[in-house]
């Protein structure tokens, strides 16, 4: 992704300018200096300059409520290791003041960009959207639970 | 999910960045929902049956929703 065109910028400054209410705190995980060769594991990060890209035209559409985190991998090993992150580039989502429960690993591109928008709408005005039914249910885990949900761009 | 129990950690993995995930959960369609890292289901599920899943997944025994003679056909891995 080279450049993101200004009309999208402005599409999504709109949309955020109208859909959010509260604050949302996004959080990257990355590993600088990322080059587009295929490293050996553990050093390249092929994906994680345009990670960065995305997060800050998400940040920049509405810098009054969205804020921006960034976590060098490299040297931050010990808050990986809290944020139980693996992998690189990983970026979370969550209302202020918690680590966030909703992350996309790899670069959210497209049919994980939209979901990506509403993971941030959703947490902004804290919309669950699920039936009274589900969160019944989903009120009987009591122990910590990882849903992961494979998807490609297409 | 995740906004509406704070056990829940959702993770959505770019199957084919992370090749290594993809071949450790045997993922050949998308989308691909593993639970706990043991449990898994392939296809985008209604919502009742997307939560039955995950509490299954969970190893917590739930009720079927409605009286479907299956449900979702949650695979659990042998391990």
């Amino acid at each position: 992704m080279a450049v993101i065109p200004e009309s999208v910028r402005q599409q999504l400054k709109d949309r955020f300018d109208t859909v959010l209410s509260g604050p949302v705190k996004l959080t990257l995980y990355t590993r600088p200096g990322s080059s587009r060769l295929i490293l050996p594991a553990g050093l390249g990060c092929p994906t994680c300059e345009d990670a960065r890209q995305m997060a800050e035209l998400l940040r920049d559409a509405a810098p009054e409520k969205i804020t921006l985190d960034v976590v060098d991998a490299s040297r931050d090993a010990a808050r990986m290791e809290i944020d139980e992150v693996t992998d690189v580039p990983t970026i979370a989502v969550a209302s202020d003041g918690e680590i966030g429960r909703i992350r996309f690993q790899g670069l959210p591109t497209g049919t994980e960009f939209p979901a990506l928008i509403d993971a941030v709408e959703r947490v902004s005005r804290a919309e669950h959207g699920l039936s009274q039914e589900s969160l019944d249910a989903l009120a009987k885990l009591t122990e910590p639970t990882e849903v992961m949900v494979f998807a490609t761009p297409t | 999910m995740a906004l509406a129990s704070p056990q829940i950690k959702a993770v959505c993995v770019e199957a084919n960045e992370f090749t290594y995930l993809s071949n450790q959960f045997r993922v050949r369609g998308v989308p691909h929902t593993v639970i706990n890292r043991r449990a898994s289901f392939v296809g985008a599920l209604p919502e009742p049956d997307f939560v039955e899943a995950v509490l299954e997944g969970a190893g917590v025994v739930t009720q079927h929703p409605h009286d479907t003679p299956a449900g979702p056909t949650t695979e659990i891995a042998a391990s």
